[in-house]
């Protein structure tokens, strides 16, 4: 790698290097100086750290935001103990949504810079809306910084995005993130597009970095693989918003002969988890968030096993959002190889709706490698939904009508990925929607509440 | 564990943000310094090679387009693809030719973003004294290598700072100073004069209990044998920091020996800023090569290679007010090979010191004589000397003694110093009352007056 090009922009004539930045630039880099050290530190003094912050937006939350006044009056004395901070009562996505401007806070101080709101999809329809600070935002740039650095990007690359509700565009620079640095250049298409012609554009543009939901990225490195197309100066990939399927990053290995780097993230909480550079875990980002995966009893998940997430934001001063049940469940990591003390997740598992219930009472996250159908049948796209106990309802876009056993043989390729013998209705649709935020989802659960 | 893991957390000006911490914009372009350094120190050679030609392509074309002396000197040179051999072939200025220049070297135009002005003089324990330009630029990066030294000796920056130096008043005041405290908390640091004799330098130390100390070398190690002698051992005391002289090779071991802590020295110049700091986990030192191009030339001009002794050679980066380029300082230091730390900054195994202070040897050749005091102390009671070669022959000793020496001692004395030269130098003694420091605190044992 090419230390040289990671020098950030000199903002000093005369000087190149070190680098004398902006202002902006220099408080994005202390930032990062500091995510160097705390990455390395044991949980210990993190989650010593991490109650300090607490314990400051806490403080903060009950005096300023009129739902947590009421709600954590007990707690009011403070927050001197984790077993204390267990004990705060959780807030739900409706309850978030239901206190409306009740969740905001009244001061939100004003060093933390202009207010802004984002608008959370929320693949059920309504809309979460949240509200953040510069402050907030410079904290989210840095963590999608410290990705750029933890997975050794070439910033001086070209950076190609599929974003949902994207206008086709291009600018000189990857963005606010990267602004302490000279990148290279950004250019970006919608997710509504076609797929081959979204293809099109990447070979034209022929990006070093490509940047999708994770089953937009599959769906163009299987249809590269049909065509034989590469994209030559392609070096990594990254994933985004949705959960990746099995095979994928054997697929995109096959297609362009990259490694998929994901990241889980909510527009609510920004990074929550980066794929760590050495192993496969996702650490989570315990600098702006606390992350807690709970059993259904509330205790929290040893490694190993699979609970739900709630997070609380540390930097959001304008609306603090704490024990937040986010919605997704996670699987628990050990301690990771890296090194790093950062906590570290070894898979995000999906929503609640994602979830299979059997009638045995049996409940998992199922997935499904596209292999399990495309050779069965030219299956372009498949959607599974769970409307009785034991009943399936399968989505399916394909070219044309089901022919001999095709049916039968999807059916029991499904059962087997489903490992139980459910009920199968095959129907053949036209496309498959996606939900709200352009995200699509392979299995949905309509008994889940 | 990161070699980083251990660092403080930085003080935070942000309401209600304790961490991480977002501190003043002082301390964040401090730490964004750092972060650089972090990151530029685990380079390659080849890798910081040409971050060092790029910064010195604008140096020398602002020299080239600002600078009388260097309009002169590079006329219509191609500054345009320079690299280590193309460097090689500018010519070395001394310190004389800035003496004679000074007017010359100055900038017509320094850029306004690198802040005042400053004119600066170094002390040359003989002769006359250099003058020299600098910005507020060059204090800046001087404040982060200050910072980068605590940080790769893991200081505890709570601690107590004791400093001995030349232009202090004595006192406390509450922080290290600029370089940490625009960022980090830091404890009280405690001041006192190296003209104050080693009994009150004993006392204070003893009264004031730091965690560090740091000084001129000479002056801590004098100090350290004073204390040794008399079983002085302050309490708290964790690591002795030296500066501004040659390490005296004894110098590590005595402090070792007085106190029981490790010495961890550095290597600077006032003109020239921070040449380069030990390494955390060896007594060699790294060249700061983001602030300074060195050089360690032998006789023939050439690099030198690792274990041969050379000319320090030296072209500080961001001096836009009076560059300096290739300045050959006076110094004679060991090349080092690469460090096993990780660091690919370039390594100086042992800096030998001034050439002033080498001795010229009656049938040719130099080299750097060491005395002790210890073994003057044998023979007779000896407070204090200096060894001055006054031509090819004739060595001056000057000496401060408790009383006036017997016939024999002298005889003995001469002996052994004849004996250390390793020539049979003719030797004359002249009795001080004291021999003074310079205004800096400094002191050389041995001086050569011979031209070369």
């Amino acid at each position: 790698m090419d230390g040289f090009r990671h020098v950030p922009r000199s903002a000093c004539s005369g000087v190149l290097w070190p680098a004398l930045t902006d202002d902006e630039s220099a408080r994005m880099l202390a930032l990062q100086y500091q995510f160097e050290q705390t990455q390395w530190w044991p949980q210990e003094k993190l989650a010593e750290m991490q109650l300090q912050q607490f314990r400051s937006v806490f403080a903060h939350a009950v005096a300023t935001v009129p739902y947590y006044r009421e709600r954590f009056a007990p707690w009011r004395s403070g927050i001197e103990s984790w077993e204390r901070y267990r004990e705060l009562p959780v807030s739900s996505r409706a309850d978030v949504q239901q206190a409306g401007s009740d969740m905001h806070s009244s001061e939100s101080p004003p060093a933390h810079g202009p207010l802004m709101k984002t608008e959370s999809s929320g693949s059920t329809g309504r809309p979460l809306v949240t509200l953040g600070s510069a402050w907030t935002q410079m904290m989210w740039h840095a963590l999608l910084l410290r990705d750029h650095l933890w997975q050794g990007r070439d910033l001086g690359g070209k950076l190609a995005a599929i974003r949902s509700f994207a206008e086709p565009g291009r600018a000189g620079n990857w963005g606010a993130a990267t602004a302490a640095f000279t990148t290279g250049e950004a250019v970006v298409r919608g997710l509504s597009e076609d797929i081959d012609e979204q293809l099109r554009w990447l070979v034209q543009e022929d990006p070093e970095y490509l940047l999708a939901y994770a089953t937009n990225m599959q769906a163009l490195a299987a249809r590269s693989l049909e065509l034989s197309l590469r994209l030559p100066k392609l070096r990594q990939v990254r994933t985004y918003g949705e959960m990746l399927r099995p095979d994928a990053r054997r697929i995109v290995r096959e297609a362009w002969g990259v490694a998929i780097v994901d990241s889980y993230s909510s527009e609510e909480l920004g990074n929550i988890a980066l794929q760590c550079p050495q192993s496969g875990n996702y650490h989570v980002q315990a600098e702006s968030l606390i992350v807690e995966v709970l059993d259904e009893s509330g205790k929290p998940c040893p490694p190993g096993t699979i609970g739900q997430l709630f997070v609380t934001t540390l930097q959001n001063f304008s609306m603090p959002l704490i024990r937040y049940a986010s919605g997704d469940f996670a699987e628990v990591a050990g301690p990771c190889a890296c090194g790093r003390g950062l906590p570290a997740l070894s898979r995000i598992i999906g929503r609640q709706r994602n979830m299979l219930v059997r009638s045995d009472g049996v409940r998992h996250w199922p997935s499904f490698p596209m292999q399990a159908w495309k050779d069965v049948a030219p299956v372009r796209q498949i959607q599974l939904v769970q409307d009785a106990i034991d009943h399936i309802t399968v989505h399916v876009v394909m070219p044309r009508d089901f022919e001999g056993e095709e049916a039968q043989r999807l059916t029991a390729a499904l059962q087997q990925c489903l490992r139980h013998p459910f009920r199968i209705t095959l129907v053949r649709v036209n496309a498959i929607a996606a939900g709200a935020g352009g995200k699509y989802e392979d299995f949905v659960s309509l008994l889940v509440p | 564990m990161n070699p980083l893991a251990h660092v403080a957390v930085p003080t935070s000006e942000l309401p209600g943000v304790v961490w991480p911490a977002m501190p003043s914009i002082e301390g964040a372009r401090m730490l964004a310094t750092q972060f650089q350094f972090a990151q530029s120190e685990r380079w390659t050679p080849q890798q910081l090679s040409r971050a060092q030609f790029a910064q010195l392509g604008l140096l020398l074309r602002h020299a080239r387009d600002t600078v009388p002396f260097y309009r002169e000197r590079f006329g219509d040179v191609n500054l345009g693809q320079l690299d280590a051999t193309s460097f090689a072939w500018i010519p070395l200025i001394t310190r004389s030719d800035i003496q004679a220049h000074f007017e010359a070297m100055t900038s017509r135009a320094v850029p306004r973003d690198h802040g005042r002005v400053y004119a600066g003089q170094s002390s040359g324990s003989t002769g006359s004294p250099l003058r020299f330009r600098f910005t507020d630029l060059q204090e800046v990066f001087w404040h982060a290598y200050t910072l980068r030294d605590h940080l790769w000796h893991r200081r505890d920056l709570s601690g107590r700072l004791g400093a001995i130096r030349g232009r202090v008043t004595p006192g406390a005041v509450a922080g290290w100073g600029e370089s940490t405290d625009s960022a980090y908390q830091t404890g009280a640091a405690v001041m006192c004069n190296t003209h104050s004799s080693m009994e009150e330098q004993a006392d204070w130390l003893l009264r004031e209990d730091p965690d560090y100390l740091i000084g001129i070398a000479s002056n801590l190690q004098a100090l350290a044998r004073h204390c040794a002698g008399r079983g002085l051992r302050p309490r708290r005391l964790r690591e002795v920091r030296t500066y501004g002289e040659a390490l005296h090779p004894d110098a590590r071991a005595e402090v070792r020996r007085a106190w029981n802590v490790p010495l961890v020295d550095m290597y600077t110049c006032r003109e020239g800023g921070y040449l380069a700091l030990q390494c955390p986990q060896h007594e060699h030192y790294h060249v700061q090569a983001e602030g300074v191009y060195l050089e360690l030339l032998n006789e023939a001009g050439r690099a030198c290679a690792p274990g041969e002794i050379g000319r320090v050679v030296i072209t500080p980066l961001h001096n836009f007010a009076m560059p300096m380029i290739r300045y050959a300082i006076g110094d004679m230091a060991e090349a080092g090979a690469p460090c096993d730390c990780g660091r690919g900054l370039p390594v100086i195994r042992r800096i030998m010191g001034r050439t002033r202070n080498m001795l010229h040897r009656p049938g040719g050749g130099v080299r750097y004589p060491r005395f002790g005091e210890l073994l003057f102390g044998d023979i007779a009671p000896v407070l204090q000397y200096q060894v001055v070669q006054k031509t090819l022959r004739d060595i001056e000793v000057a000496l401060v003694t408790s009383r006036p020496l017997t016939a024999d001692e002298e005889r003995r004395l001469r002996e052994l110093i004849v004996g250390q030269l390793g020539d049979p130098f003719a030797i004359v003694f002249v009795y001080r009352d004291s021999i003074p420091r310079t205004a800096e605190g400094k002191y050389e044992e041995f001086r050569s007056e011979v031209q070369p």
